[in-house]
């Protein structure tokens, strides 16, 4: 029947990725609770991630506060808004855009890295000598880099905002004669903490997003070396969309709560 | 394993500096909204708070010294704002202190701005935690488009009105529209504004023959001038006046007398009115002159006689003696 179909087919595939990943979380929280845990593979894998993705994270920062100020300052000056420059920016970059463009790069980074990682370990059949040998290969490769990268990935957008900032405090420096401190004082006098928690709890999610659907894609991954690069193609686009339906998600809530 | 150590330290320095900034952060933020620190609370009652909302600055003297910490409706008319205010300004806002919400900016959050109280009584004491403040509301958008929305009503009808008096005037009724309208008053106008003109030619013509006038005066030389410019000769006028005003009194106390002598006079009283009145008095006062021209010549005579005698020629003599040699003197 699915043949004659195929959006059926194709909603009925979508849906059962969708229960296998929600089963593989359940999984992953069941491991997760139960010892023993692989600690020095989890610190490796933060290592990987977090301070590997470092200067990444860093550069795009700076750039996104540098352009994004460079951009909106000629139309906020020609309101004469041109002091609310910092608000603006630090606002935007905060709440939502620092998240969650730090987010997709991460997503192409980690995911696409777990993914590939994963993918290649399961078709040389690596997961399944572990099984043997005695290893919970869940436990040591999907439970410590879910929890690294969920861990991690706070911390890199926190840096991300910080240069972006930076990276906007010096556009307004040099080209609005605004001092370094009456800049970082305007930022925080627009900041709140409505502003600074739900992104940040928010990023959580998208690092555990980007941990699940990078090991969930790479632990499946099949048919020999193609399925490789299929694992870790379909890693970073399932989970840049699931980036911008969690975010949808936490705009929503935080609106209820904070609105 | 000393690859794996390095790792971890580079590790634990990312996660250091990844909390450090979220901390940082965490306490910019809350600084700015009081959270930390000493502080106090300061209660004002609003009618309207105009979209105040929690974390919105209060500001004492344009400083910012605390935040909005709660919005409460007590009744329909009364909003309580709490205020968390720096414990370092609560010695500096008094009791009589007042409250008000204003934005900050044309396009600003809402602020709420402690005024310093009218300091009619003294110098009114401190606030303290929990203290009430009194609170006063400026003009709001809305007011000023209520009373803008009254204006425009007033302006519908008074154009209306306006229409209706330059619809009358067009067709040439009432005093204004006879004067716009009527030609003939028109022409009426015209001469008068002709007449107009010509005595004004006239009176220019004539203040400009009295400003030739005064400026022919020598203000030196003619009695005008002096009597204009001379303080000295004002002065002797003074004096002058002064004078004329004691003559006149004489003259009205002279002119008392004399009228008590005519009276007297016509009275009949005194020597006077004898020879005025009596007519017999003119008669004797004939003959008494008579009889002393009689006299007189016979005195004459006897005088005459008299030269003539022995005994007195001698001296008659020496007496003429003497006038010719006195009316000789002078011819020398």
């Amino acid at each position: 029947m699915t043949r004659n179909f195929p959006m059926v087919a194709n909603l009925s595939s979508f849906f059962t990725e969708t229960g296998a990943l929600a089963r593989f979380a359940g999984r992953f929280f069941k491991e997760l609770v139960s010892p023993p845990i692989e600690f020095r593979e989890f610190l490796r894998q933060c290592y990987q991630m977090g301070n590997k993705s470092l200067l990444l994270v860093a550069v795009t920062g700076f750039i996104l506060g540098l352009v994004f100020t460079l951009q909106s300052r000629p139309t906020l000056e020609e309101f004469g808004a041109s002091s609310w420059i910092p608000n603006m920016i630090s606002i935007s970059i905060v709440r939502e855009i620092g998240p969650v463009i730090i987010a997709l790069i991460c997503a192409g980074r980690i995911g696409s890295s777990i993914g590939a990682e994963l993918g290649s370990m399961k078709v040389t059949e690596q997961i399944d000598a572990m099984e043997v040998s005695g290893t919970n290969p869940f436990k040591f490769l999907v439970v410590t880099r879910i929890l690294a990268a969920t861990l991690m990935l706070p911390l890199l957008i926190l840096f991300g905002d910080f240069v972006a900032l930076i990276g906007s405090a010096i556009v307004e420096n040099v080209k609005g004669q605004v001092s370094f401190t009456l800049y970082f004082n305007q930022v925080f006098e627009a900041l709140a903490f409505s502003d600074l928690l739900p992104a940040t709890a928010k990023s959580f999610f998208f690092g555990f997003a980007i941990g699940l659907v990078g090991c969930f894609k790479g632990y499946n991954s099949s048919k020999g070396t193609a399925g490789v690069g299929r694992a870790s193609n379909s890693a970073v686009v399932y989970t840049s969309m699931l980036l911008f339906i969690i975010d949808f998600i936490a705009v929503f809530l935080t609106d209820l709560i904070y609105g | 394993m000393k690859n794996s150590n390095t790792q971890n330290l580079r590790l634990g320095i990312f996660v250091i500096l990844g909390i450090t900034i979220f901390v940082l952060a965490v306490y910019f933020i809350g600084n700015r909204q009081n959270l930390f620190g000493d502080n106090s609370i300061i209660i004002s009652v609003f009618k309207d708070v105009s979209g105040l909302q929690r974390g919105n600055n209060v500001r004492f003297a344009g400083v910012n010294v605390g935040t909005v910490k709660d919005i409460q409706i007590i009744n329909d008319t009364s909003i309580a704002v709490s205020m968390r205010v720096d414990e370092r300004t609560m010695n500096l806002i008094r009791k009589n202190s007042l409250a008000t919400i204003s934005s900050d900016g044309l396009v600003g959050s809402m602020v709420v701005n402690l005024l310093p109280g009218e300091n009619n009584s003294g110098l009114a004491p401190p606030v303290k935690f929990g203290d009430t403040i009194a609170s006063i509301s400026k003009i709001a958008t809305a007011d000023m488009l209520t009373t803008l929305n009254t204006t425009n009503e007033n302006a519908a009808l008074l154009t209306a009105d306006l229409l209706k008096i330059t619809n009358s005037i067009n067709k040439g009724e009432g005093t204004l529209g006879a004067l716009i309208k009527d030609e003939e008053m028109a022409g009426n106008f015209k001469k008068s504004i002709e007449g107009l003109r010509q005595t004004t030619q006239n009176v220019s013509a004539m203040v400009n023959r009295i400003n030739a006038i005064i400026n022919e005066v020598s203000y030196k030389e003619s009695v005008a001038g002096v009597l204009l410019s001379d303080t000295t000769a004002a002065k002797q006028i003074e004096g002058i006046i002064t004078n004329l005003e004691i003559s006149a009194l004489q003259i009205s106390n002279m002119t008392t007398n004399l009228e008590q002598v005519s009276y007297d006079i016509r009275k009949g009283e005194g020597t006077l009115d004898y020879l005025l009145n009596d007519p017999g008095a003119v008669d004797k006062l004939d003959a008494t002159l008579e009889n002393i021209a009689k006299a007189t010549k016979k005195f004459d005579e006897s005088m005459e006689a008299l030269q003539h005698n022995i005994l007195l020629r001698r001296y008659f003599e020496k007496q003429a003696r003497i006038k010719q040699r006195e009316e000789a003197k002078p011819d020398e």
